[in-house]
């Protein structure tokens, strides 16, 4: 069977269950969280991985912290009750062997696997994920699950009927259903329920714990780390998933996670053979090098398709911001952001950004999310068009030095803050100031630290943000935050009390309604409703998304390759590598 | 000797109290902090303030420092809100490989650089002089930025160095000695190679004015071999001015060596800088800065007691 028959396949059989569940009495069974799929050739056991990260992880403990290493930390070593699949984009059983659905929906009863104990040999019971769920909404943890785990600002109620079911009901209707749990690594109650009674487990499991005092559901254990040089995870004996032949899994032996800051030397140990595989994506201008490594036959290149995400532009939109700023006569119109949209040549842009390695995008979908992308009315590349709207906000060049101004004579300026070092940003920022500079808007592009941005954009002090805001799931119920007028990643204008535009109570209220829809076909015009509701206003304006291309060396093998991160190692219990030796 | 030591020892008390306490006070006051920077986007304001105030940081800049300084002096900087340890932990393991890294540097330097500094100053010219300037002026003229990021290349390239890191993952046959000399070859190497650059320069003029002195052409002259007067008799008066530069050099080298840890994955104090400054880390940045501080008050002090040996003038 080849790769693509498999995932053909896949999808399928995760269709099917996914039919039956939202036809609301469906019940689970038992299949791909016990097992996986066969692999298309025979692996081989055993053997080590080699990855990079760029930065140590702030602590081994997810509920407290969410960077990329912490977040592959807990890949390798916990397990949540229900698994996003990355490349499917369906929920997999996992620690929950199955669940029904009663309640219109509101409520799962989950059956726990019984064969699952920790990496400490202490067995797994549903008091585990009563205490999981306890500190993922304690306020003392301070982490950013607390919030993620809400639904409509309230939190999930909990209980265990017996050691190994338990029965979760949702605040309302929920059309991702337990979907949200995947972000929710069940911790171990024997070894850290002291901590939470003292009131410091924000604090347990920092990176001084020795790797001993860990333990975890997961497919790896960490034997060893080093602060600033690497942390090394060997094979959990007690994992529970097996491999098609009835094996043990993982088929990994070892995982090494090395800590290289520098992306020129991550890149540079890859093609020399010193490293199997990087976490995360190449970047634009790494791609030329590693095609010629991979046409040296010494990587493997891998084209895993348009980004889910791409970077926006977006204005400080919050009432009264600017104050006697006379610039907000035109500063915050829907004309502004229209005539941007025209002025920009996507084209160009993605060209410039992504060195012809990306798409134009009109809105906050990509191409890439099928299931949700709304096929619409894209904007056109019209300079011209893009003047006859500064004309309307009283936008002239009036003295013909090339820069409009308004009625009173001054200029038509303004600052977009971005990130500095990361250079899609700073170029993607280049073009948007060079383009509008041709139809008489003058940018003055100003980068700083993401935190810096963040301050900016919570105390509502800037003109506009040039700066990435990368959804972690296509779901669009997931990401309620970015859509309702009360959300914290609603950036043009955070946590509203009351909506401050029609266009944004429309758009709270028809999430609310897709969000509670249980008809996949309803909530999808719901969501194109939305979708064409936000091209008309445009709070935010996206121009291309980057296609995703990884790398690995040419001893992995048995890869699921997602275009999520961390692309190649979100199922780490599957991959193998060749037996050949790699350089020291 | 015992008061100037002393006096040495408060300054370099006093720069590492001032450099760490200015290091704190500038990392507080630019935008953000370290909730900003590592929750924003995923948190609402009133979970952001739960946050801020669970690491102390809602608490005035008087405040905030005021209670750091009073734990500083009980020797407690803190806790790293990045990685949820002592700074007091953080810093002396990683300290301790910015040494390792600096000291072979300068070993390095003075090893390449003294020798050629000696040969091409003693020298009227020919090909070995040309050579070794043209080396110096090339080696000078890049940072060691560039010249990591070369020797890199060329590790990757041919395979013969470790690209990054200090230790491999599993311990190769030779032992943890020769695996820590390989993997320190490339960082050393592009810290110490503009260094030595610099002490040839600095040997090389140094020499010739030496060469030309009379009791020089008065040894020569008795016929004593030429390389006996330039290695026994030239040598100890000409490494005066090479001495004083060594205050300067240890302060470029920590400087460079920030640059290069983070190009070759040298777990040392610029990495930890580097993460601590892009966090917002405001306790480490602090701890940072004031290891970087004591870093140079001991460097400039065994220069110039490297100094007072070879000239006894300058003790005062």
């Amino acid at each position: 069977m080849t790769r693509l028959t498999r995932k053909l396949a896949l999808c399928f059989v995760c269709a099917a269950a996914v039919a039956a569940l939202t036809a609301g009495c469906g019940s689970k069974p038992a299949s791909e969280g016990g097992a996986t799929s066969a692999p298309s050739i025979p692996v081989t056991r055993g053997g080590e991985l080699l990855a990079s990260i760029r930065t140590d992880p702030q602590t081994f403990n997810r509920y407290t912290q969410r960077d990329s290493s912490t977040l592959l930390v807990a890949t390798l070593t916990q397990a949540p009750l229900v698994r996003l699949n990355r490349v499917t984009q369906e929920i997999e059983p996992w620690l929950a062997e199955k669940w029904s659905v009663s309640d219109h929906g509101q409520t799962f009863t989950l059956t726990l696997r019984r064969d699952v104990v920790f990496s400490d040999g202490h067995p797994f019971t549903a008091d585990d994920v009563l205490f999981s769920f306890a500190a993922a909404y304690d306020d003392r943890t301070g982490g950013p699950l607390t919030d993620a785990l809400k639904v409509a600002g309230k939190k999930l109620e909990v209980k265990a009927t017996d050691p190994h079911t338990v029965v979760i009901r949702f605040p309302v209707p929920f059309a991702p259903g337990l979907r949200i749990l995947d972000n929710l690594p069940i911790l171990p109650r024997h070894t850290l329920e002291a901590a939470f009674n003292a009131g410091t487990f924000a604090k347990a499991w920092s990176t001084s714990t020795p790797p001993a005092d860990l333990a975890g559901l997961g497919p790896f254990v960490l034997a060893e780390y080093t602060s600033g040089q690497r942390l090394v995870f060997t094979r959990n004996p007690r994992y529970f998933r097996r491999a098609p032949d009835g094996g043990p899994l993982p088929y990994l032996d070892r995982v090494t996670l090395d800590i290289i800051p520098d992306a020129s030397a991550e890149l540079l140990r890859l093609e020399s053979g010193q490293l199997d595989s990087l976490t995360s994506e190449i970047s634009s201008e790494a791609y030329a090098p590693i095609k010629r490594a991979a046409d040296a036959g010494t990587v493997k290149l891998l084209d895993l398709g348009v980004s889910y995400n791409a970077d926006a532009l977006w204005f400080n939109l919050k009432p009264g911001a600017l104050g006697n700023d006379p610039r907000a006569a035109w500063l915050q119109r829907d004309e502004l952001r229209r005539a941007i949209s025209m002025a920009v040549d996507r084209k160009v842009y993605a060209d410039t950004v992504f060195l012809g390695a990306g798409v134009p995008v009109y809105g906050p979908e990509t191409p890439a999310n099928t299931e949700w992308f709304w096929n619409g009315p894209v904007t056109p590349y019209d300079p011209a068009g893009a003047k006859l709207f500064l004309t309307e906000l009283g936008l002239e060049d009036r003295n013909h030095d090339g820069i409009l101004e308004d009625k009173s004579g001054r200029p038509a300026r303004f600052t977009v803050l971005t990130q500095k070092g990361r250079p899609n940003l700073e170029r993607g920022a280049k073009v948007i100031s060079d383009e509008l500079k041709k139809v008489g808007l003058q940018v003055d592009v100003v980068t700083l630290d993401a935190g810096a941005i963040y301050a900016a954009v919570i105390s509502a002090h800037y003109d506009a943000v040039f700066f990435n805001t990368d959804k972690t799931d296509s779901d669009p119920a997931i990401n309620p935050d970015y859509w309702l007028s009360s959300g914290s990643a609603h950036f043009w204008n955070l946590e509203q009390k009351t909506p401050a535009t029609e266009w944004e109570r429309q758009l709270d209220a028809l999430m609310a309604k897709q969000s509670a829809s249980a008809d996949h076909a309803e909530r999808k015009r719901l969501y194109d409703e939305m979708q064409k509701i936000f091209a008309q206003h445009l709070p935010m304006l996206y121009f291309a998304a980057p296609r995703i291309y990884v790398a690995h060396s040419t001893r992995m093998t048995n890869l699921t390759p997602s275009v999520w991160r961390p692309q190649l190692l979100w199922s780490p219990d599957t991959i193998a590598v060749t037996s050949t030796a790699r350089k020291n | 000797m015992t008061k100037y030591l002393a006096r040495r020892l408060a300054f370099a008390v006093f720069l590492v109290i001032a450099v760490s306490s200015a290091s704190l006070v500038l990392a507080r006051l630019a935008p953000g902090d370290f909730v900003t920077a590592s929750q924003g986007g995923q948190m609402s304001r009133e979970a952001m303030e739960r946050a801020r105030a669970q690491y102390g940081l809602n608490k005035s800049l008087g405040a905030q420092y005021v209670d750091w300084i009073v734990a500083a002096a009980h020797l407690d900087f803190g806790q790293s809100l990045l990685y949820d340890r002592p700074v007091r932990d953080l810093i002396p393991e990683r300290a301790a490989n910015t040494a390792i890294l600096a000291l072979t540097a300068i070993v390095l330097a003075t090893l390449v650089g003294l020798p050629l500094g000696v040969i091409s100053g003693s020298r009227r010219g020919g090909a070995v002089v040309g050579a070794i300037r043209s080396a110096s002026l090339v080696l000078l003229s890049m940072p060691p930025l560039l010249t990591s990021l070369f020797l890199v290349f060329l590790a990757a390239r041919s395979g013969w160095l470790p690209v990054a890191g200090m230790r491999s993952a599993q311990l190769p046959a030779g032992g943890a000695l020769l695996d820590l000399i390989r993997h320190l070859v490339v960082p050393a190497a592009a810290i110490g190679l503009p260094l030595a650059a610099m002490l040839e320069r600095v040997q090389a003029q140094a020499m010739r004015e030496v060469v030309d002195q009379p009791f020089v052409l008065a040894t020569l002259a008795r016929g004593v071999p030429r390389a006996r007067v330039v290695w026994r008799d030239a040598l100890k008066p000409a490494l005066r001015p090479v001495a004083s530069v060594y205050g300067l050099i240890i302060g470029t080298l920590l400087s460079g060596s920030f640059a290069v840890e983070v190009i070759t994955a040298w777990p040392g104090l610029g990495n930890l800088m580097l993460n601590a400054l892009r966090a917002r880390d405001v306790y480490l940045v602090a701890g940072c800065a004031g290891a970087g501080a004591m870093f140079l008050a001991i460097g400039t002090l065994v220069s110039d007691l490297a100094l007072g040996l070879v000239d006894p003038r300058g003790r005062a």
